[in-house]
């Protein structure tokens, strides 16, 4: 069996999509009511719920506190029934610690977390189904969730992934993409002033193609920004709608 | 778009298996790529013609099974399915499908695929239990009922398909759309096309065959190789090597080697190639195949003969005598087939009753050693006896010793010239069908009443240089295709101006025009001993983009400001222009103007009608420009020389001329100056473009390297050299230049051309490349010393300058959005490359066979015991077990002499005749001696000049051979020698005439029209004197071609 073609001749990527589409996005807020704040996002097949606790007073050693501003904790897991095989994931491996220290380097550049001195924000993300473009969907869920809680935020933080295939960008890669071993960027950005959360690439990419990839994760990012958007008024209006009556 | 999504069952890597979840997006907006298209679907691309009686639809099976006849041109309108696309991708793997995408690809054709499965009404999801095949076929019926009514049924659309319960459930359904199976839909449609009614049928009964074989499933010859996942993980983990199988032409039965590629991690300590012996190691793969192999423990390891051999019969006895044992694996995979059209020849009858009882199935045996022979099926054995036949191979299944394959079409009879040069071609890949209209009709026209002019507005775009530049060119005698010009002259500051003006041949050729493609499929003109085959139709080459004088043209200027006295360059500037060529030089009258000569002036036809001042004023311009053209010349080439240590080209190019002199007639002994300062400003500004485009397309440049060679190959050069009391070094290309030059025999030249042509054989090819997949240490040019080379000087005959030239028209133009936007990306032009290097070396290797060809054809009429010109004097310059290898000088011919024929005689030279009696052969370092019972010896060594006669060995299969033998260990003496040294390559050229003209009468009393006479008598004229368009494109050209003699050389050893 021939490799399989990541984009065909006519410009088609293997699940129908054309090079810059992403996948379909739905997201939805408050899903859980005992959380502060919480929310539910689905990149195509790749399904994140994002719950946030906080800020309140900083558990276990006084000494962790800061006297000047919040601290962020963060912890990132997936279920075991996320991937095609069921399998253990023990807390803390290598993966999900990696995954967990980009989001909290990504939020501490978003929140503002001067406000809240002396106090903590724990922030739970968990992959309930993975297809690729994971810290993505796990970035995009906490700003919903975060901004659900009610904690202060400089601006939304919406991720996008982008991939080279046949020389041309791949915005939004799914597991397969990712799988084939190319180079993968992912982008968290602050989408009001265009500045970067977070860019995190593992392959080697010639530096002349890596504007087209960051273009193509910048344009995911913006479009992911709307969809998010939407999902806040929408929260909105039925949170004003409960006040009402 | 619609989400849906797809649920598959797969195999995980343990085996186990796996539900997997794929999204499958659906959407509206994919184009139907037809003509006929009332919707709004974007019509950008190829699109599928109008004007055809109905659009073809074939099912996934069709596509698999006969994609050979799909690709006729005469079928037109053709919608491949992806479905069917994916089929092919996923049964029949990388080769076939590339090979239907580049169908796809290809603007000649009228194809084009439908993505069926992503538009939202013609998409079928899988209903539960309904097996792949038949969702399959529905699928794409169903998307054929989609682009009947697309297109508001304007089109009747033909499915076919191999199915028979579609074609009875389907075939009445929807009006319009008829399913029918491919052989009926040939009956009907195509009752004239007779060439794909007889593969349709060749490959029907293949196929049969095959599986009723795969019934009966006898004893297995062959091991099953191994699953391409264990091979690809094998070879990353170091435990099977991959490489390319090359087997040995002269023990084709049983030696091959493989000859590592991309090194991997592990194996570096090893560095040779690989032996594969015998057929059961080598395990169905054949020549030019990537395989895996895997490394037999050391001590079954084997040593490579040593002994010359001949290839007649299936020699099953080993090898008695053998050198040093070396690696030794046998072939576990293959990775990629590199199969290819064959040229094979029927058995005689006689043989064919011997094969006994199947008298359908024949083994035929192809022209080329070293493919294995090939079973096929037909029933016009009989008649085909006579005839050179294409062949092509299906399959090899593991319980058949030899491969399974089907007849294509008829070459013509046995020993016929057109007849041998088509096998020629064949086997060499090499198509040249004659322009079609089409490509015609993209041409200019230019006749001799109504001559093409300049376009008004395209004149405004242009650099002038007609009326303040005088622009020369300097070409051989009777040179149609002028592609280069030169020019210089002092500008107003005093410092000097250099000019290079090029053919512009891209303004005429399109981008992915009809033509482009067309060039960009042949890649290069070839050259065969008698005649040539363009690359870009006449129209062009010969008139319109020939840089004539005394006419407007278009050209590609490179001009260059230099300093006045130490010619320093100050600036470059590359412009397109249009030009006016001044004068139209020969080398020789051009040296004759170098050296003060005033008798060649006659010569110039430029200056014959002027009076006698403008005459003397016009030629003091020309003689002016052409010294001042040689000092920048000379001292260009002084600088590389101090800054690059740049010895070796200049040798190099001597080495060429030795070895052309006895393979043209063209090349004078000593070289003109002038021959060299053309070359130089050609690499010049070769050099300059390179330098040029690799800035501004530092990913998708297209550059020319030479990479240095491996010390390795040096070995035999300095054995022999040591034979001679000479030592080579070889450290670095300055060294062995400097060493070479010492190396001179005063007493016999011929040793010094032999050694210098061993020493370019030891070379590697320079090859084309995308400067965005090598580093850029790898851009050196070895040969010429410098750091970025290009071909840019000759785009009437090369394709890479083609590519070349657009390239530095986008890296030079303002208005680049669109040019930039048709370049080629670095994944396509690395593909091209690869291609263009393929065809350069197929036109190589055609036109060294044609030569041979050419060779035994004028030997073959002479009967070798009276005919003078059959004995000569020849120089031996390997020794090996049982024999030596000789050079022929007077005929540039290479060859075997055995010393031990095949009764065990050895030989023994008494006064003038030499005769075979028994006895013993011993073979030293430097000499052989070979002893009879009755006491006498002979005693032969390196560089002695012996005299042997020249036998043409004939063959019903193959093609013919030269072959030599020992008539006495003296040198050949007559005064004949003389005549012939002075004659050196009028002999040559001679021999060629005299074939071809035989061959002609042999025609011409056929057909008995002269008219066919002259004209391939001018068209061998024109070969002769177009060949060199420049002397420095014909040196590039031969030192390739005598780096080929490494392979087959390499294989005899």
């Amino acid at each position: 069996m021939a490799a399989l073609e990541l984009l065909s001749d006519e410009g088609y990527r293997a699940d129908g999509r054309r090079a810059t589409e992403l996948r379909k996005v739905r997201a939805r807020m408050g899903v859980f009511a005992q959380a502060d704040g919480s929310a539910y996002i689905e990149q195509g097949n790749t399904k994140a719920l994002a719950v946030v606790y906080g800020p309140h007073e900083t558990r276990g050693p006084r000494s962790k506190a800061l006297s000047e501003r919040a601290v962020l904790n963060c912890q990132y897991s997936m279920a075991t029934f996320s991937t095609a095989e069921r399998k253990r994931r023990p807390h803390g491996d290598r993966k999900s610690a990696e995954m967990a220290l980009h989001l909290k380097q990504t939020f501490e550049a978003a929140v503002l977390t001067e406000l809240y001195p002396r106090s903590q924000i724990d922030l739970y993300v968990q992959i309930l189904q993975a297809d690729g473009s994971n810290y993505c969907a796990c970035v995009n869920a906490a700003t919903l969730a975060i901004i659900d809680a009610g904690i202060a935020l400089r601006d939304f933080v919406c991720a996008g992934s982008a991939g080279l295939a046949e020389d041309a960008a791949l915005a939004d890669l799914s597991y397969i993409e990712e799988a084939a071993g190319g180079p993968q960027a992912a982008l968290a950005m602050l989408p009001g002033s265009g500045a970067m959360a977070l860019v995190q690439m593992d392959a080697r990419l010639h530096h002349e193609r890596l504007e087209a990839v960051m273009d193509a994760a910048a344009a995911a990012c913006r479009a992911v920004h709307a969809v998010l958007e939407e999902a806040v008024r929408e929260r909105a209006r039925e949170v004003t709608a409960l006040l009402g009556e | 778009m619609l989400r849906t999504e797809k649920v598959l069952q797969l195999r995980s890597q343990q085996g186990r298996s796996v539900r997997v979840v794929r999204e499958h997006y659906l959407r509206t907006d994919v184009p139907c790529r037809s003509a006929l298209c009332r919707a709004s679907c974007p019509r950008d691309g190829k699109l599928l013609s109008d004007d055809v009686t109905h659009y073809v639809v074939p099912d996934w099976k069709v596509v698999q099974d006969y994609l050979e006849i799909l690709e006729f041109p005469e079928l037109k309108g053709i919608i491949f399915m992806q479905t069917a696309c994916q089929a092919v991708q996923h049964q029949k793997g990388r080769r076939q499908y590339n090979k239907l995408r580049n169908l796809v690809k290809d603007t000649r054709h009228d194809c084009t695929v439908f993505a069926n499965e992503f538009h939202q009404d013609s998409y079928q999801p899988r209903e539960k239990g309904e097996c792949m095949e038949k969702w399959q076929t529905r699928s794409i019926y169903n998307a054929a009922v989609w682009y009947y009514n697309h297109c508001l049924g304007q089109m009747p659309v033909v499915m076919v398909t191999e199915d028979e319960d579609a074609i009875k459930q389907y075939g009445n359904e929807t009006e319009g759309v008829f399913v029918i199976s491919f052989k009926n839909y040939l009956d009907n449609f195509w009752p004239d096309l007779k060439a794909a009614h007889e593969l349709f049928d060749s490959i029907l009964q293949a196929r049969h065959e095959r599986e009723i074989e795969s019934q009966e499933n006898k004893g297995k010859e062959y091991p099953e190789h191994l699953p391409m996942e264990v091979l690809e993980a094998g070879i990353k983990s170091g435990r099977y090597i991959q490489g390319a199988l090359n087997v040995n032409k002269h023990r084709a039965q049983l030696e091959a080697f493989v000859r590592l590629q991309g090194f991997g991690s592990k194996e570096t300590e090893l560095q040779s190639d690989i032996l594969i012996y015998g057929a059961r190691a080598r395990n169905r793969a054949i020549h030019g195949d990537v395989v895996a192999v895997e490394l037999l423990p050391s001590h079954e390891w084997k040593g490579r003969t040593v002994a010359l051999c001949e290839n007649e019969t299936e020699d099953k006895t080993p090898a008695d005598n053998t050198g040093d044992p070396m690696p030794t694996g046998k072939v576990v995979g293959i990775i990629q087939k590199n199969w290819r059209d064959y040229v094979v020849t029927f058995p005689s009858r006689e043989e064919s009753q011997s094969q006994g009882r199947n008298a359908q199935k024949i083994l035929v045996t192809p022209w080329d050693y070293r493919i294995p022979k090939i079973r096929i099926s037909t029933q016009q054995a009989e008649a085909l006896q006579e005839y050179r036949v294409v062949v092509r191979i299906d399959s090899w299944e593991s319980t058949s010793v030899y491969p399974n394959g089907h007849f294509v079409r008829v070459l013509g009879r046995i020993g016929d010239l057109e007849g041998e040069i088509a096998a020629i071609l064949v086997e060499n890949s090499i198509s040249v069908a004659p322009f079609s209209e089409i490509q015609m009709n993209e041409m200019p026209v230019s006749t001799s009443k109504n001559p093409w002019k300049v376009n008004p507005e395209e004149e405004k775009k242009r650099l002038n240089l007609r009326d303040t530049h005088l622009i020369f060119s300097i070409d051989p005698k009777g040179c149609e295709d002028v592609d280069d010009a030169l020019s210089v002259r002092t500008l107003p500051n005093g410092n000097l101006e250099l000019g290079v003006h090029i053919a512009d041949v891209t303004y005429f050729v399109a981008a992915n025009s009809y033509t482009d493609v067309e060039a960009r499929a042949r890649a290069t003109t070839y050259y065969l001993a008698d005649r040539r085959y363009d690359m870009l139709p006449s129209v062009l080459s010969a008139d319109v983009c020939s840089l004539l004088s005394g006419v407007d043209r278009y050209a590609v200027s490179v001009l260059w400001e230099l300093k006045r006295e130490s010619f320093e360059i100050l600036r470059v500037c590359y412009n397109k222009s249009i030009i006016r060529s001044a004068y139209k030089l020969v080398y020789e009258v051009a040296q004759g103007l170098l050296d003060g000569d005033t008798s060649v002036v006659d010569d110039i036809l430029e200056l014959k009608d002027l009076d006698e001042r403008t005459r003397e004023k016009k030629l003091s311009e020309l003689v002016w420009a052409i010294s001042k053209l040689t000092d920048i010349a000379r001292h260009i080439r002084a600088k590389r020389d101090s800054c690059g240590a740049l010895e070796l080209e200049g040798v190099e190019i001597r080495v060429q001329l030795d070895d052309k002199k006895n393979i043209h007639d063209l090349i004078p002994k000593q070289p003109l100056e002038v021959h060299e300062t053309v070359a130089e400003c050609m690499i010049l500004a070769n050099h300059w473009v390179a330098k040029k485009i690799s800035e501004s397309f530092p990913h998708q440049a297209l550059l020319r390297q030479h990479p240095p060679p491996r010390q390795e190959f040096f070995t035999d050069l300095q054995e022999c050299a040591s034979a001679k009391g000479f030592s080579i070094d070889t450290r670095s290309n300055k060294a062995l230049a400097e060493s070479l030059d010492k190396a001179d025999d005063p007493l016999d030249p011929i040793v010094n051309r032999l050694l210098r042509s061993m020493a370019t054989q030891a070379m590697s090819n320079a090859l084309y490349f995308s400067t965005g997949s090598c580093s850029e240490e790898e851009f050196h040019h070895y040969g010429l010393a410098l750091d970025k080379y290009t071909h840019f000087t000759s785009p009437i005959r090369r394709y890479a300058d083609i590519v070349v030239h657009r390239l530095l028209m986008a890296a030079t133009l303002k208005e680049t959005k669109d040019v930039k936007d048709k370049l080629f990306s670095n994944k396509d032009l690395e593909e091209l490359c690869k291609h263009i290097n393929n065809r350069n070396r197929a036109a190589q290797h055609a036109q060294k066979q044609s030569t041979e060809l050419f060779q035994c054809m004028y030997f073959k009429d002479k009967s070798p015991d009276t005919d003078e010109r059959c004995i000569a004097d020849g120089v031996i310059y390997s020794i090996r077990t049982n024999g030596v290898l000789v050079f022929v000088p007077r005929y540039g011919i290479k060859g075997a002499a055995y010393m031990k024929n095949k009764e065990g005689l050895v030989l023994c030279c008494q006064g003038e005749r030499s005769e075979w009696k028994p006895g013993s052969l011993q073979r030293f370092q430097n000499r052989i001696t070979s002893t009879t019972t009755t006491g006498e010896s002979v005693t032969l060594s390196l560089f002695d000049h012996i005299t042997v006669k020249i036998l043409v060995q004939t063959s019903h299969c193959h093609a013919d051979t030269i072959k030599l033998e020992i008539i006495k260990n003296t040198p050949y003496q007559t005064s004949a020698t003389e005549v012939s040294k002075k004659n050196f390559g009028v002999v040559k050229a001679d021999l060629i005439r005299e074939v071809s003209q035989s061959a002609e009468a042999l025609s011409a009393q056929e057909k008995a029209s002269s008219a066919v006479i002259e004209e391939q008598c001018l068209e061998y004229q024109e070969y002769c004197q177009t060949k060199g368009a420049s002397l420095y494109q014909l040196l590039e050209e031969i030192r390739d071609w005598a780096l080929l003699d490494v392979s087959a050389d390499a294989c005899s050893c």
